[in-house]
């Protein structure tokens, strides 16, 4: 037998020390000076764009809601927890935010694919969870009493898009969508109102967003011919999807999109889609416009922030802190249940609009139809809230 | 009908556009397993650094990634050359699959190297060539950086074709690809060789990463799905041969876009790896039979 040398058995006591230390600290609750909430969201990934948006967001009303002296007379501490754009660790996020941190709430995550792997990890926890962004409508349909939305939804989203494409006498539709949640729930939606409508589905597509070619893709819906091309994409497939709809010249009348990758500040500019990005539609669920109260109060902190104007993703993130400090502090407690309480008996007039939930947590509310007009997103659709009038898409033969 | 035809035309030459990558991607990795009987796990992990060696030329000291690839394939050479001596050099006589076990080990240590110094978030960068369609008619277009990045693939792979063929060195690897033995017999330092074609593997895909740069997105996990691509191409080759890999990487190409334009986008996957498996179990030594390198 080979005895174990001076020098290894240190080092193996020196680990057992340690991992011993390490283990102590995990146990202890959170230092009770602040009040700790859970956030899960994409910092980094495919999704990084929208993360920071949630994280610009939600610092703005983190320092309004703290100057106002926070929640329990103490101070609000966000922790985050990156997801990386992946679902598996949306849920790993769950865990230790509860486990470890003690968070009594969570708040996230952006992607519907994301968020709707949270849910079960947060009913089982029993922890409530406020989602400011997944518009899939599964993520309401899991029978969950802890989840909560404040934004409107895939059906909302088509519905939207509908009521606007109905005044513009457009029959033939063809849906094209990232073959994930939030895709396929939005194709869903928008097969179901665009049939009730009297307008047909001539071509669906669906398509993994990591793809470097959508040119055949493009090409199938450019022979169907449609009227209307309905976008469910995020930011980088949605650039490559204008830039090569450019390639095989499709040229419906109407380019509309469930919004998110056609809706981020950063589509219409050079990095992105730019010029490509031009006369898109897109839903938005909230206008720096907006004539809610705050929204320019909110348009000028977040820009301040983060250098540029904020998409109803900062939004959306914005609200759903405002809603969490507010059931808080009418819960006085730090118990989930009881916050979970608090949180369905919301009664609010924020910036994104008048804040209450149903009795599946739902929020209703109004969806816009935005198109880029030079560069910026214009509010077309309805015709009380447009700022300007909608321009069918032209050929890209015909822009110069 | 008539216009089905241009869309089919269409769609057979995008294929062939995108196939032109294919095939360099593939002739890397014909070339190692040819010469040196390795499976490349971390041949999509390469490509991804040659992307983020264009990426980083591009935005910090302007270069064009049309020039940027020859850097990107420079440093992937000498890349590939220290891999070879560092590390696959010490089990070149052990088993499969260790082999396999490390280039898998080397790609991610590249992949997750690459997400802390970068990060996982994605880039695109932004050429005007970007806005140029030249059209063939009034039905055909093509992007200007596509039938460019085919136009370097061309001379690229005929280069490495007739360099394999030809020269004194590309003699030595395919006699070691016949029988290393016997090839060192003949006075052939066959580690030196291996290391070089290594390197020469790696630049290839590196050049492809950069030249694939103008027109796709990179992230760290960029290059995965072309480790796939790249092992359905060397099967479909005939394994080894680099000339069979240049033609199976067209074929891809073109078997991918009608895929997409007659079953739809979500297939094209699933239609390349349909044919991988027919062609391992039907024709093993590959479509165009079985010579080697």
């Amino acid at each position: 037998m080979i005895r174990p040398s001076w020098l290894s058995r240190t080092l193996l006591l020196a680990l057992v020390v340690g991992a011993a230390c390490k283990g102590g600290d995990e146990g202890k609750p959170a230092a009770s000076n602040t009040f700790r909430i859970g956030v899960v969201t994409s910092l980094t990934g495919s999704q990084a764009a929208f993360g920071q948006a949630h994280k610009n967001g939600y610092s703005v009303a983190l320092a309004e809601i703290n100057a106002k002296g926070g929640v329990h007379g103490k101070q609000i501490e966000l922790v985050y927890y990156d997801d990386q754009s992946k679902p598996d660790q949306a849920v790993q996020g769950v865990a230790k935010l509860v486990d470890q941190d003690h968070v009594p709430l969570i708040l996230g995550g952006f992607s519907s694919e994301n968020t709707r792997a949270m849910i079960p990890a947060v009913t089982a926890k029993k922890v409530p969870l406020i989602m400011p962004t997944a518009t899939a409508d599964n993520v309401m349909e899991t029978g969950s009493t802890w989840v909560y939305r404040i934004c409107g939804g895939s059906s909302s989203y088509a519905g939207a898009t509908v009521g606007f494409l109905k005044e513009t006498g457009a029959k033939t539709i063809a849906i094209v969508y990232e073959n994930t949640n939030f895709g396929q729930a939005n194709a869903k939606a928008m097969k179901e109102l665009a049939a009730g409508a009297g307008m047909s589905v001539i071509d669906e597509e669906a398509y993994q967003a990591n793809s470097p070619d959508y040119k055949a893709l493009l090409q199938r819906v450019k022979s169907n011919n449609p009227d209307v091309v309905y976008f469910a994409s995020y930011l980088i497939d949605a650039t490559t999807l204008m830039r090569q709809s450019a390639q095989v010249g499709l040229n419906p009348k109407y380019v509309t999109s469930a919004g998110t990758g056609f809706a981020a500040p950063e589509f219409p500019t050079e990095k992105q889609a730019g010029k490509y990005a031009e006369y898109t539609y897109s839903v938005s669920q909230w206008m720096a416009t907006s004539k809610y109260p705050g929204s320019k109060e909110f348009d000028a902190a977040f820009t301040k922030l983060s250098g540029a104007h904020p998409a109803y993703h900062g939004m959306e993130a914005y609200a759903t802190l405002v809603v969490a400090a507010d059931a808080i502090n009418r819960a006085k407690t730090e118990d989930s249940a009881a916050i979970s309480e608090a949180i369905r008996a919301t009664k609010l007039t924020t910036p994104f609009g008048p804040i209450e939930f149903d009795a599946k947590g739902q929020n209703p509310h109004q969806i816009l139809i935005t198109q880029v007009q030079g560069g910026q997103y214009k509010v077309v659709w309805p015709g009380d809230q447009a700022e300007a009038k909608p321009v069918p898409t032209p050929a890209w033969d015909d822009r110069h | 009908m008539v216009v089905q035809i241009w869309s089919a035309l269409q769609a057979v030459l995008n294929g062939l556009l995108t196939g032109a990558l294919y095939a360099i991607v593939g002739m890397g990795m014909a070339l190692i397993f040819g010469v040196m009987r390795i499976v490349n796990f971390a041949h999509g992990a390469f490509m991804m650094l040659g992307m983020y060696a264009t990426y980083v030329l591009f935005e910090k000291l302007h270069v064009n990634p049309y020039f940027g690839f020859l850097a990107a394939a420079a440093i992937l050479f000498v890349l590939g050359y220290a891999t070879y001596e560092g590390l696959l050099r010490r089990i070149a006589d052990r088993s499969d699959f260790m082999q396999i076990l490390l280039t898998l080990g080397i790609s991610l240590i590249i992949t997750d190297g690459v997400q802390l110094i970068f990060g996982a978030d994605y880039h695109q960068i932004s050429i005007p060539l970007l806005d140029i369609n030249v059209k063939l008619g009034p039905h055909i277009s093509l992007n200007a950086p596509w039938l460019l990045s085919f136009a370097i693939t061309v001379v690229l792979a005929t280069g490495m074709f007739l360099f394999v063929m030809k020269s004194r060195l590309g003699r030595a690897l395919r006699a070691i690809a016949q029988n290393r033995y016997a090839a060192s017999l003949m006075g052939i330092d066959v580690m030196r060789v291996q290391a070089l074609s290594f390197g020469l593997g790696l630049a290839a895909v590196g050049a492809a990463g950069g030249l694939l740069l103008p027109v796709f997105y990179l992230y760290p996990t960029a290059g995965d799905q072309f480790t796939l691509k790249a092992f359905v191409i060397v099967v479909l080759g005939g394994m080894g041969s680099v000339g069979g890999a240049a033609i199976a990487g067209l074929v891809l190409g073109v078997i991918e876009n009608l895929t997409s334009l007659y079953w739809g986008n979500e297939w094209a996957l699933v239609v390349d790896f349909i044919v991988f498996l027919l062609v391992l179990s039907l024709r093993p030594s590959g479509l165009f039979g079985s010579q080697r390198v």
